[in-house]
């Protein structure tokens, strides 16, 4: 249940996109998401045994869900 | 002389290893352009010289820093490059790698933090590693000196035996690789640029590196800025980097190797899980940064200072005095030595203790993990103001130093949000501003000294923040920053990396105390020995005096009645130190206890509170204005920074002592 997929990288801008892509992230990378902030905080995400904190709305971007 | 330039990801321990490799270390400078911190160190009996260049993730920069690392391989070619990586992140680590073994230059890569890797239960064969990426692959863990001794002999190599690398060729896409040959061509017929360079400086202008896109233009390297449109509607980038990460998923899956004892270690996960937990978090944050005060102040710092002071106003104080009258000396060098040098630099150097606890705790933090945990946890509160959790680090070092907060400011991605932190950061009560806030509180609020002067730290935050927001709403920022942070893996703090750390934080300081307090010193006594007739014995005709006179009806609104603090407070700008030593010079004591003494005589607790407000948030010293200039490149924003911290100190603090005063 906490373990998500990324399925694209669109609507990031650029700066975000190519960090992203340094900490080796692609599309179909597994992430697991380790911890959700209350009030749509950051959220900390594991990745090939490195943790990464992300703001909420790049996780639901990357992930292709709604931003609700 | 051999060079070799460190190079490597961030949090892959490249520092302590640089630390350790070298012996002799010098601080040369800046880099060109930007003022990052240039460390170039030597190895002992060896010609060989170590470059520490800043921590990338890839070669496309994003921020200021990141730049360093570009421009450098640009403009000057290192005899080695030793790539630091962290051998538990190794395919991220790789990408960067993979980027620089491009460039042909002999690169030895060692994988750092080797016992973490081992920790989680796999390993690499080295040979694989080595062959397939083409450079020899060694392992070390610097914390605990593993594997030093074999990557110094591998540096201490004279610059004739270093094994050439030649360049890795990927296989990159065909209608790339065929864009790279052409370019390439063209560049060395047309250019005469070095082959090996030409095929480097081709990929990394496809892969749209704006620093090798701007040397192109500078340049005018025809043969890629014809392509550009080109190479850019083909997304020949996103095709560079698919490759780039397929070859190092392959390599990995080749060369690793399970352990069978697995001794999984959780611990880094079972800290984050108090640490980071989401309502935990912020009580804890401010929890360790309230035992890093009362470390810093009521339970090392201060009783090891009273110890200094008592030994320099004592002893030496009137040893000196005593020496001076038997050779003779004139009364007024005699003055000059002792009210004002001995009073006045001394007096500042017996604040080292407390400053050096702080800078000590503010580096176990940085050494612990910690401080990539605080920037999440504030990154909530940050986001309203429109700043990210990462400009909360900047913030932070201005505790120690605001030079060096505003430095460390260039890890932001965007302008404006860099360009709002180096403005706030002087807000935050620096440790210069330490001296004067303790005299204050020992003066007036002996019982609750730690608390008094944690409510000024809180202040300076919650007008940094305001201030922020203010200025997000003025320049119109873009809503969304760039906020990805790593959490590393926690550490325990190793002392002698702690040492390095408060060392170099800390020796600005006494540096400062040889230098411009030393001047500041002579200044403020001259200023309070001397008037438009020459020397005076009675420091109330001097020019201090007329000068403080002169502006105390504007100070008097603040609650300061006296001209001394006020000529005091204008020597503040040369740098905050000096404040309290003018005080001792100003109010004509010789050891902290009298100047206290004096202190509780003029003021109540209520103006002492709007002074300290006002030297918490008035003018920035000099140090940090020119930093202010260099950073954002521009005067006005340093002469802007002047104006408006001095506003909104003397607002505050007349806010302070005018609604204060109706309630006593």
């Amino acid at each position: 249940m906490n373990h998500f997929m990324i399925k694209q990288f669109n609507g990031l801008d650029d700066a975000t996109t190519q960090r992203l892509h340094s900490l080796g992230l692609q599309v179909g990378s597994d992430v697991t998401a380790v911890r959700f902030y209350p009030f749509h905080g950051p959220v900390i995400i594991q990745v090939d045994q490195q943790k990464i904190g992300i703001r909420y709305r790049v996780f639901k971007q990357l992930t292709g869900g709604d931003l609700s | 002389m051999t060079t070799v330039a460190l190079l490597g990801n961030p949090n892959t321990g490249k520092t302590t290893l640089f630390n350790e490799l070298t012996d002799k270390y010098a601080y040369v400078g800046n880099w060109t352009g930007v003022t990052v911190e240039k460390k170039v160190g030597q190895i002992r009996h060896s010609n060989t010289e170590v470059i520490d260049l800043p921590g990338v993730y890839s070669l496309s920069p994003i921020t200021k820093d990141e730049s360093v690392v570009t421009n450098y391989l640009l403009r000057d070619s290192p005899d080695l490059i030793l790539n630091v990586t962290n051998a538990s992140q190794l395919k991220r680590n790789l990408l960067l790698s993979v980027e620089v073994l491009e460039l042909g230059v002999p690169v030895i890569i060692t994988l750092n933090m080797i016992d973490d890797l081992k920790r989680s239960g796999h390993y690499y064969d080295l040979k694989t590693l080595s062959t397939e990426l083409g450079c020899p692959v060694r392992t070390s863990n610097a914390r605990n000196k593993e594997g030093l001794p074999q990557l110094k002999a591998d540096l201490v190599q004279n610059q004739a035996d270093i094994q050439p690398n030649s360049p890795l060729q990927l296989n990159y896409p065909i209608m790339v690789s065929q864009a790279i040959r052409q370019a390439a061509k063209a560049l060395t017929t047309d250019y005469q640029i070095d082959a090996k360079f030409a095929h480097w400086l081709a990929i990394q202008y496809i892969n749209d590196n704006k620093v090798v896109r701007k040397y192109a233009v500078k340049n005018h390297l025809k043969p890629l800025l014809s392509q550009q449109a080109y190479y850019d509607a083909q997304k020949f980038a996103d095709q560079i980097f698919e490759t780039r990460l397929s070859f190092i998923e392959t390599t990995l899956a080749n060369a690793t190797e399970q352990l069978h004892s697995t001794k999984h270690v959780a611990m880094t996960s079972k800290i984050d899980k108090v640490v980071t937990n989401p309502i935990l978090g912020l009580p804890i944050f401010v929890g360790i940064f309230f035992l890093m005060f009362k470390f810093s102040f009521d339970w090392v710092g201060t009783p090891l200072s009273h110890q200094l002071d008592k030994l320099l106003s004592g002893p030496i104080s009137t040893w000196a005095n005593q020496f001076l009258t038997q050779v003779g000396a004139l009364p007024m060098l005699r003055s000059l030595i002792v009210n004002g040098l001995i009073a006045g630099v001394g007096g500042v150097l017996t604040f080292i203790p407390q400053i050096f606890a702080l800078f000590a705790c503010i580096s176990i933090l940085e050494d612990s993990g910690y401080m990539a945990r605080a920037a999440l946890v504030t990154d909530r509160i940050m986001e309203m103001i429109g700043l990210n959790g990462k400009a909360f680090i900047p913030l932070i070092i201005g505790f120690g130093c605001n030079v060096t907060g505003i430095m460390a400011a260039r890890t932001i991605e965007q302008p404006k949000e860099r360009l709002i932190t180096t403005l706030i950061t002087p807000f935050m009560s620096c440790s210069a501003r330490l001296p004067i806030y303790s005299l204050f509180v020992a003066a007036l609020f002996p019982r609750h000294q730690a608390v008094i002067v944690l409510s000024l730290y809180f202040l300076g935050i919650v007008v940094a923040l305001l201030m922020a927001k203010f200025y997000h709403v003025i320049f119109r920022a873009k809503e969304n920053s760039v906020f990805i942070v790593e959490l590393p893996q926690y550490h325990i703090p190793k002392l002698s990396i702690v040492w390095h750390g408060t060392w170099d934080k800390g020796k600005g300081f006494i540096k400062k105390a040889g230098t411009i307090i030393f001047a500041g010193t002579v200044l403020i006594w001259l200023l309070s020995n001397f008037n438009a007739h020459g020397y005076v014995t009675q420091i109330d005709h001097s020019f201090a005096a007329s000068l403080g006179q002169i502006l105390l009806p504007i100070f008097r609104p603040i609650g300061i009645t006296t001209w001394q603090p006020i000529s005091a407070l204008l020597t503040g700008v040369l740098a905050k130190e000096v404040i309290s030593s003018s005080m001792m010079v100003l109010f004509h004591t010789a050891n902290q206890g009298a100047l206290i003494g004096m202190i509780g005589g003029s003021f109540t607790a209520l103006s002492a509170y709007a002074l300290l407000v006002f030297v918490l948030l008035y003018i920035p010293c000099f140090a940090t204005i020119g930093t202010i200039k260099s950073e954002t490149g521009s005067a006005k924003w340093a002469a802007y920074s002047v104006v408006s911290s001095l506003v909104i100190s003397y607002g505050l603090a007349f806010l302070i002592f005018q609604i204060g005063s109706l309630f006593t």
